[in-house]
């Protein structure tokens, strides 16, 4: 009976480890990190764009829900509400500029008086896909200044 | 996005308006709502592109899927790689007209109650919809809003056993955007 006893009380241990275990880090795993995460890609905002306007994205790679890093020449910023969107047009279409459109974290919001449209900046961000006018980056850090 | 655009330009017919009776943005705000007996939940979008052409009614938006924003990384997960199935249907689109458009003055502000009526594409099936909502007409901007429901069911879109009564059958769709003049 003792035996039995010991043998249930690890099983409810184990079991109760195993459910916070699942609760904290499967149920209520955090969002990815994106400002902290390593680039999955690091390449120009011109070659990204054309991979995608052009459908010529190398084998073996996939950009959609990767971490890009891009260097490149922004064209404009925009604001939104409360979103900080920086803007490298390649193009132009019937709906205006076609490019990458990278929405800055709220955390850097602050250091957007640092990026001057016609001057090189380097941001990194998770690439959402391409919406058939511009390639779209989201929770942008600005990685140099 | 090329076809979407194209019929904008069909439903617009090019030779009778300006650029100044286009308005659009590119960070529109999507919200959906699911009321489930056990949970509820819901997720945002705020990279939104939506067109209105002013003179002939046609309304377009289209919504990258990956886009979409939960509180629960999980979730978020299962709606990618289960349920909408995002790396196969990226994006979302509706296509349609402002069926009421002798009712709503653009040129003066105010707000103004509107339906829409048009063809919703999600996880690769469309379907006929009218939607009402509203145009709140600005000096400088038309902000456009509407709430309807869909059935998860006839866009193809099914729910594990799992998870039924997290997630409703239908879902609330919260349509929120600020169009800009064309220039």
């Amino acid at each position: 009976m003792k035996k039995f006893k010991l043998w249930l009380l690890i099983l409810l241990a184990a079991g109760l480890l195993g459910g916070t275990y699942v609760w904290f880090f499967v149920y209520n795993k955090p969002h990815r990190n994106i400002e902290t995460a390593s680039p999955d890609y690091i390449l120009t905002a011109e070659s990204f764009y054309t991979h995608y306007s052009n459908k010529s994205t190398p084998e073996g790679e996939n950009y959609d829900g990767a971490v890009l890093q891009i260097s490149g020449i922004p064209t404009s910023i925009e604001t939104v509400d409360s979103l900080r969107i920086v803007v490298f047009a390649f193009t132009e279409g019937v709906f205006g500029d076609e490019g990458i459109r990278c929405t800055l974290l709220p955390s850097h919001h602050q250091y957007l008086k640092s990026i001057v449209p016609g001057r090189p900046v380097t941001l990194k961000g998770l690439c959402s896909g391409y919406n058939g006018t511009d390639v779209i980056l989201e929770q942008c850090s600005i990685i140099n200044e | 996005m090329k076809k979407l655009i194209l019929l904008f330009i069909i439903l617009t017919t090019a030779s009778q308006f300006t650029m100044a009776q286009r308005y659009l943005t590119k960070n529109g705000h999507i919200k959906f709502y699911s009321d489930g007996s056990l949970e509820k939940i819901e997720a945002h979008n705020n990279q939104v592109n939506a067109a209105l052409d002013t003179k002939t009614g046609g309304f377009v938006f289209k919504v990258l899927m990956k886009s979409f924003v939960f509180e629960k990384a999980l979730m978020q997960e299962h709606f990618n790689e289960n349920y909408v199935e995002s790396d196969k249907f990226p994006n979302a689109t509706f296509a349609g007209k402002v069926t009421n458009l002798q009712d709503i003055n653009f040129d003066k502000p105010g707000s103004y109650e509107a339906t829409v009526a048009g063809k919703l594409t999600i996880h690769g099936v469309t379907k006929d919809i009218t939607a009402q909502g509203s145009f709140d007409v600005k000096e400088d901007h038309v902000q456009g809003k509407s709430v309807f429901m869909i059935k998860l069911a006839d866009y193809d879109i099914s729910i594990p056993g799992a998870v039924t009564g997290k997630i409703a059958e239908e879902i609330e769709i919260t349509v929120d955007t600020k169009l800009e003049s064309l220039k």
